[in-house]
């Protein structure tokens, strides 16, 4: 009898894990295809000096594309603004969408439903739309938001708002934030509806309400949803392209460059395929240990 | 029907009918496969889009095409400026890209040349139909690399400055001829009115200033000066040395503190152009395309002049902007002749008049503009005063190597917004031409 079990058992386990890799097959070729062969012809191709127009013609360099790259003042403006893109997005991002999660949870009693559609309706336009929307409302001539601020009097910046090299990136934060922020408030409202009524009642009666429960029981008993949301803005903050590429193209003076599209640069203007290739590993690398981080967060969750 | 000693009658018959279906089969594949081969050759032609006279110009040319060769249908793809400028290149390494695209003939159309991703075209200019037949040597050399053919030039730009008559007229400005009278105009323009832009500027695509100053260092420089720099064959010591380069760039800042308006930098190229069309601008610097653009926005009665010589420049005035384009044909394309064929059509004198008279294009056949029924006023203009110049500069960001043309276009921000002086551009833009010189 324990025989047979054994058996029935061991064959069910086989019969499965042909089942797990038939069921895998399409995806592995897709990621294979589209993922594995175009990562690996990166790497590959960091090593070499070659161009757009002459794919034919690699000429080995070794290490001296990463060694360019560290030397490369570009480079590091657009590592930084990633870094500036990370930081700000979190609090932008999560930290809006956490209060106005919480706002909606707990905080109104009517048109729930109304304020989350509007507040998440940008996430459904393309970013690209929205960068074009953007674009209009910053226009130093015709632009809505220079005629309210010289309506108040308020003075206007004299570069226009996305010709300052020193305040451009940070208006494109705004119109990164108007878009994903509703989003986040979404993730995160669905962690605080899970919150138990119960828990709230409790900590009530010992005299935490409001914002003191919002901090000691809200945000504790949502945390890992909020390290989820903080990894998966962290992630879309590296790969940042088509907001900055739309308002900016990386100027004024490459002071809003982000990686994405200084490798874009790199690889279409100035044809230069080795080296973008090599900013693309540096650009991979550093997602990966993002996404090893969102996975264990992700399984936390 | 044949009957076999080892097969029943039903057996037979079934043979019978079997056979007659695979021949059936056969036929039809047969009688595809020749259909596909023998007739249809599909030309994939790409080309930026145009706001006027697209559609029907290249109905024209289908058809043109098709009267010396009835099998090739021509296939139009249209593309936005900017994303063109990537897409070509990625679509002539793959294998589905154009037979015949459109190129800006300088640094742009001799990188595929060299690269062997644009076909010689030489060897079909006295073919049947063949571009020798129409468009002069000169205009068959726009396109030509080491001696060779690798574009077939069917148009040039060139740019002009646009001002508004009435508004000079109502206040007693005349056209200037040099640059400090340029200058005087912008201060006269902002006496009148301190919110008028006398010269509106968008150079949020870092372009519009490049044209300046590619005009600049034209004035101020001189071509015979700027030769070897632009060709990055000067010695390392006087790459990109000449003082006057400083001096352009000084003329850059003057016009941004009088004559531009605030935040060129952020400040779209459409909408400048409206600006004048609107008559809000009384003056502004744009290409040969705007002509039509102003009268499509309801503005006609606008007049032009060249962009002014510059007092103690190197260069009298007298030599004007001018950029060729044309078709270039792909060296992977698999019908070559045909694809030649397409892009010597073009020039033709049908296709040439009708690319004048529907595109509004400055076209290479220039013998045909005196057949032109009711051409406009500025049409006229830019074709006489391309003749009267002495001679043309290519613009920078299409005639230099592609890091210093990068350099350039970041220089003309930094310069606007001041973050940047002219003698820091200009060292800027040094060290990048003699690094780019070092890996040639």
């Amino acid at each position: 009898m324990n025989k047979t079990q054994t058996n029935s058992i061991g064959f069910s386990l086989s019969s499965d894990r042909v089942s797990v890799i038939i069921l895998l097959i399409p995806a592995l070729i897709f990621c294979t295809i589209f993922i594995f062969i175009p990562a690996f012809w990166a790497i590959v191709g960091s090593f070499y000096s070659y161009g757009m127009t002459s794919l034919n013609d690699w000429k080995w360099v070794g290490f001296d594309n990463y060694i360019k790259a560290s030397q490369d003042e570009f480079f590091w403006i657009a590592l930084k603004n990633n870094f500036i893109i990370v930081f700000a997005s979190i609090v932008l991002q999560v930290g809006v969408g956490t209060i106005l999660a919480a706002i909606l949870d707990r905080g109104i009693k009517y048109g729930k439903v109304i304020f989350r559609t509007i507040i998440f309706t940008p996430m459904v336009i393309s970013s690209v739309a929205v960068s074009i929307i953007w674009l209009i409302i910053y226009d130093p001539n015709v632009g809505i938001l220079n005629s309210i601020l010289k309506a108040i009097g308020l003075p206007t910046p004299s570069m226009g708002w996305l010709g300052d090299p020193d305040i451009s990136i940070w208006m494109i934060m705004i119109v990164a934030g108007w878009q994903n922020t509703g989003f986040m408030m979404v993730l995160i409202l669905a962690g605080l509806q899970g919150v138990s009524k119960e828990v709230y009642d409790a900590a009530e009666i010992d005299g935490a309400t409001g914002v003191k429960a919002f901090w000691y029981i809200t945000l504790p008993m949502i945390r890992n949803i909020i390290i989820v949301a903080i990894l998966i803005t962290t992630i879309g903050a590296f790969k940042v392209f088509e907001f900055v590429y739309v308002l900016t193209q990386g100027g004024p003076s490459n002071a809003t460059q982000v990686l994405g599209t200084y490798i874009y640069l790199q690889a279409f203007n100035l044809l230069h395929m080795g080296y973008a290739n090599a900013l693309s590993v540096v650009l991979l690398i550093i997602a990966l240990i993002l996404g090893w981080f969102q996975l264990k967060a992700s399984r936390r969750a | 029907m044949l009957t076999s000693p080892y097969l029943n009658k039903e057996e037979c018959k079934m043979k019978y009918y079997f056979s007659r279906i695979w021949a059936g089969i056969l036929i039809t594949l047969l009688s595809f496969s020749f259909t596909s081969s023998s007739y249809a050759i599909d030309i994939k032609l790409w080309d930026l889009s145009a706001r006027q006279g697209q559609d029907e110009f290249y109905e024209l040319l289908k058809k043109e095409v098709k009267k010396y060769n009835p099998d090739i249908n021509v296939i139009v793809t249209e593309w936005e400026n900017e994303a063109y400028k990537t897409q070509i290149q990625l679509a002539l390494n793959g294998d589905d890209g154009p037979d015949v695209f459109f190129n800006w003939f300088g640094e742009d159309s001799a990188r595929l040349a060299r690269a062997g991703l644009a076909l010689d075209l030489t060897p079909y200019a006295d073919m049947e139909g063949g571009y020798g037949s129409f468009i002069s040597k000169g205009w068959q050399d726009a396109g030509a690399v080491d001696g060779k053919i690798y574009g077939i030039a069917n148009k040039a730009v060139s740019k002009y400055f646009y001002y508004d008559p009435a508004f000079f007229d109502q206040h007693n400005l005349s056209v200037p001829t040099t640059f400090g009278e340029l200058i005087d105009t912008c201060k006269s323009i902002k006496a009148i009115d301190p919110s008028i832009v006398p010269w509106p500027m968008g150079n949020s695509e870092r372009w519009k200033l490049n044209h300046v100053i590619t005009m600049l260092n034209q004035r101020v420089v001189g071509a015979e000066n700027t030769k070897a720099d632009y060709a990055l064959t000067a010695p390392d010591d006087e790459l990109f040395t000449n003082p006057k380069y400083v001096e352009a760039w000084e003329k850059v800042v003057e016009l941004n503190e009088n004559c531009f308006n605030d935040a060129p930098n952020a400040t779209n190229p459409e909408l400048t152009r409206s600006m004048f069309a609107a008559q809000i601008s009384p003056m502004m610097y744009c290409g040969t395309w705007c002509g039509g653009i102003f009268a499509s926005e309801g503005f006609t009665d606008f007049k032009m002049f060249r962009f002014p010589r510059v007092e103690g420049g190197a260069d009298d005035g007298t030599v004007g902007f001018l950029v060729a384009e044309g078709l270039q044909v792909s060296a992977k394309t698999k019908h070559p002749e045909a694809a030649a064929l397409v892009a010597s059509i073009n020039v033709s004198d049908t296709m040439a008049l009708a690319d004048a008279e529907l595109r509004g294009s400055l076209i290479s056949n220039a013998a045909l503009i005196d057949q032109m029924e009711d051409a406009p006023h500025w049409f006229t203009f830019y074709v006489n005063d391309i003749a009267d110049k002495s001679g043309h500069v290519n613009v920078l960001d299409v005639l230099l190597e592609a890091n210093v043309s990068n350099a350039y276009l970041d220089m003309g921000t930094e310069v606007l917004n001041g973050t940047k002086s002219p003698q820091e551009a200009m060292d800027f833009i040094r060290k990048v031409a003699l690094e780019a010189k070092a890996a040639m």
